[in-house]
């Protein structure tokens, strides 16, 4: 082809297709999003992970309720070893108040 | 952009009211128990299920018991005092030692005596599932000797 008709062609060219809605806006925050990873910010890294991550319904659901029952296991756990704990105390003591000649093992 | 955050500082908080939540429900009882005149009385109450008028029955007694035991720590203290003393002043043993260590064991075997006399009163006022529960318990940390099998191990 020769050069003339392919600067003609290229003049001639139209595109009649219509750009998805918010084209602009999408494009200047890939560029945005890009800009900022070069940076390589750690904090910034974790933000976006954390935003993708907990964006989608169920991982934020599954997160909330992973967190309450790691919580309400630990508390659980916790008091059930000072129960017992204070339970031993107290026993050991009943046994010191009537033996005088108890002494801790 | 904060939506994420929002729900990261809810899932931390959610954790930390489970915690505390289970943890005080939890702990509730022994706290209780703690905060008792005598905590000592209130666990025993707790952990052989007993009722208001065997409670106060055994409150009586062990009142009683600890006025006579008082005075046994007394005596026993003041023969422990005796015999630091001939024990720092000599190194064989004398008359005075001897009879000094057969009180020390006359005054345990009273003591044991009565201590004994006591759980058998304040077991027969329990019910008597637990009564033996009780007797079994204290008598295992009080009375019954302790194991000499390392001491036995050496020798062998």
């Amino acid at each position: 082809m020769k050069p003339e008709n392919l600067h003609r062609a290229l003049r001639e060219w139209e595109i009649h297709d219509r750009l998805p809605p918010r084209f602009q806006e999408r494009v200047w925050q890939r560029i945005a999003r890009e800009e900022a990873q070069t940076l390589i910010n750690p904090w910034s890294l974790f933000s976006n992970w954390l935003g993708q991550l907990l964006a989608r319904p169920s991982m934020a659901v599954s997160y909330l309720v992973l967190l309450l029952f790691s919580g309400l296991l630990a508390g659980y756990w916790q008091a059930r070893v000072e129960q017992t704990h204070t339970l031993e105390q107290l026993g050991s003591r009943y046994v010191q108040m009537l033996d005088p000649y108890h002494t801790q093992h | 952009m904060r939506r994420p955050w929002v729900i990261l500082i809810a899932g931390i908080a959610a954790a930390l009211l489970g915690y505390f939540a289970f943890y005080f429900a939890g702990t509730a009882q022994s706290r209780a128990m703690s905060r008792e005149q005598e905590p000592e009385l209130a666990w025993l109450k707790k952990e052989f299920h007993l009722n208001d008028a065997e409670f106060a029955r055994i409150s009586e007694m062990h009142s009683s018991y600890l006025s006579g035991c008082a005075e046994r720590c007394h005596r026993i203290d003041e023969r422990n005092q005796q015999l630091k003393q001939l024990l720092g002043a000599t190194n064989t043993v004398t008359p005075e030692i001897d009879k000094l260590l057969s009180d020390a064991a006359k005054l345990r075997a009273e003591c044991h005596k009565q201590m004994l006399q006591h759980f058998y009163e304040v077991s027969r006022t329990m019910p008597p599932e637990q009564g033996r529960r009780y007797l079994a318990w204290v008598q295992e940390r009080t009375i019954l000797p302790d194991s000499h099998q390392d001491m036995q191990d050496m020798h062998h």
